[in-house]
């Protein structure tokens, strides 16, 4: 992860086409080229896992049934805790076989169609309910050769998600991603004083409906609220200079060409 | 074992619009997806298939749009479908659609189970699949929350009553209809889903089912609905108390006496 950033690597989220989808093949059209895109520029596609809690396709199944390459170092897979352990180790041990080596791990949202690991089923001991250390452990030992990403989120109490963190650590994360950052934010500033070492990419939200992120950031945001996110994304390159960035909802049409100058054209001191 | 699995597509919503002239719910414009309880009939069906062999069929009555819910239980892992759908089907009430989907049952052949979900969500009668065990001479088991064995003759069931459950042990062959609980629905595969896509659904008419035509359709249907409406909103149930932990309490305990939701006193 380390040299996705020196190598000033985006992470793209691509989301895998809805279950409900009722124009499933102009979808996967979409997948298609917006994960080829990413892969021409170099950089990595994340792919989601039933974000939101809402049924979609799972992205490795995507990718294989579409016939797209996974280069190890540009495709990351978000993994959360809503599957059946024989459909985590399916994904896990179909990870393998096409070479993926990144996977983020996340506790994620459930709905009531989705399955719910059990601590049994990832060899849990003492705990009632399965969340992202879990499932960190459980990888780490049955499929040690996948690197390993976990979330922060700095909207939390910072005692509490500090406290989680050092658990996802000693649990295997060796790579750390934010939720999405909209203003220089003190938990963050906090989060690399503590892990100097520890990779960390930050979350660039890049739709200007600024409040879809209420429910994250914890307080109502207006719906007339401006945001830029180009002017956002420029300034997290200030905060932040030795993160990756994270760009979620990203416009491939507008905002893809833009971008993919940024970052490249940023002088070395500000992106170091 | 030879399975059929009813499946319904009703109105995807809560805010069902009743036809004032016909009383029936407005299904156009509004969009269709499978009847919730059916999910877990299909997965159900599809569990007893992966453990003991044997055929999943689905089948559903109703306009041609309703192959979709044919589909998406091939993509959860029915072997195949079948719809009932002809204007002479048109109008059945539960009586006449049970007697639709029973005849179906018995030209599939030779069926050792039928799975049904507890009642669909639109007219939240749970009367069909009773109605198919009636009209087809089949035991029933309602309101099934497990299947607790399986022998080549008989299948034992936990079924929920108002007081607990109850265990019955059924012989082949039988009805039963499944309550939200009894699993967890697969999600289904893109490959699945792509292939269901493709599948043959086969279209039968009353004539490929050897029904009566006395009985099936609105003429054959002896529910007369009088009137029917949306269910009231259920009110707001937020009280807000304020004050101190101990007046909060307190507070919170008059309401829940004066509702007799509680008894006794501190």
């Amino acid at each position: 992860m380390r040299e996705h950033i020196q190598n000033r690597r985006y992470h793209v989220e691509i989301v895998p086409p809805k279950q409900d989808s009722e124009k499933l093949d102009a979808d996967l059209v979409q997948f298609a080229e917006k994960y080829r895109r990413v892969m021409a520029s170099g950089y990595c596609a994340c792919i989601t896992d039933n974000a939101m809690g809402l049924l979609a396709f799972q992205g490795l199944e995507t990718i294989e049934y579409l016939g797209l390459p996974v280069p190890p170092d540009q495709v990351m897979i978000h993994l959360n805790t809503f599957h059946t352990k024989p459909d985590l180790d399916f994904i896990l041990s179909e990870g393998r076989r096409m070479g993926l080596r990144y996977l983020l791990a996340i506790s994620g949202d459930g709905s009531d169609r989705l399955p719910k690991l059990q601590p049994a089923d990832v060899g849990a001991e003492g705990v009632s309910s399965v969340t992202s250390v879990e499932l960190l452990q459980y990888i780490r030992s049955a499929y040690p050769e996948y690197i390993l990403g976990v979330a922060f989120n700095p909207y939390e109490p910072p005692d509490h998600e500090f406290a989680k963190m050092e658990r996802k650590l000693a649990a295997g994360a060796t790579f750390i991603v934010t939720q999405p950052i909209i203003a220089r934010h003190p938990v963050v500033d906090e989060l690399l004083r503590r892990y100097p070492a520890i990779p960390t990419v930050v979350e660039a939200w890049m739709t200007k409906k600024l409040y879809l992120l209420s429910d994250v950031v914890g307080y109502q945001i207006p719906e007339d609220t401006a945001y830029s996110p180009l002017d956002t994304l420029r300034k997290l390159h200030a905060w932040y200079p030795q993160c990756g960035v994270y760009l979620s909802l990203l416009g491939f049409k507008i905002q893809y060409p833009i971008i993919e100058k940024l970052w490249k054209n940023l002088p070395e001191a500000t992106a170091s | 074992m030879k399975i059929v699995v009813c499946v319904k597509q009703v109105p995807g919503t809560s805010d069902a619009k009743i036809d004032p002239e016909t009383k029936r719910i407005i299904r156009e414009g509004v969009k269709s997806i499978l009847n919730p309880f059916d999910l877990y009939a299909v997965e159900e069906a599809v569990l007893l298939r992966e453990r003991f062999g044997g055929e999943v069929i689905a089948l559903s009555m109703g306009p041609e749009r309703a192959s979709a819910v044919i589909r998406e239980a091939l993509s959860i892992g029915a072997d195949r479908g079948v719809l009932l759908s002809d204007r002479a089907f048109g109008g059945s009430d539960t009586w006449a659609t049970s007697y639709a989907l029973a005849r179906a049952v018995d030209t599939i052949g030779g069926v050792d189970l039928v799975i049904c979900g507890k009642q669909a969500v639109d007219g939240d009668t749970a009367q069909v699949g009773p109605g198919i065990a009636a009209h087809l001479g089949f035991c029933q088991a309602t309101y099934v929350a497990d299947i607790r064995a399986v022998t080549p003759e008989t299948i034992t069931v936990q079924r929920m009553n108002e007081d607990g459950y109850d265990v019955c042990e059924l012989a082949f062959p039988a009805v039963i209809t499944v309550v939200k609980g009894i699993n967890q629905p697969r999600v289904p595969s893109l490959r699945g889903v792509l292939a269901a896509r493709a599948a043959d659904v086969p279209v039968w008419k009353p004539a490929d089912i050897a029904a009566d035509l006395s009985k099936i359709g609105l003429d054959a249907s002896p529910t007369r609905v009088v009137r029917t409406a949306p269910p009231e909103p259920r009110g707001g149930g937020t009280i807000h108390v304020a004050g101190s932990p101990v007046e909060c309490a307190s507070r919170l305990l008059e309401i829940l006496q004066a509702r007799e939701l509680i008894q006794g006193g501190r």
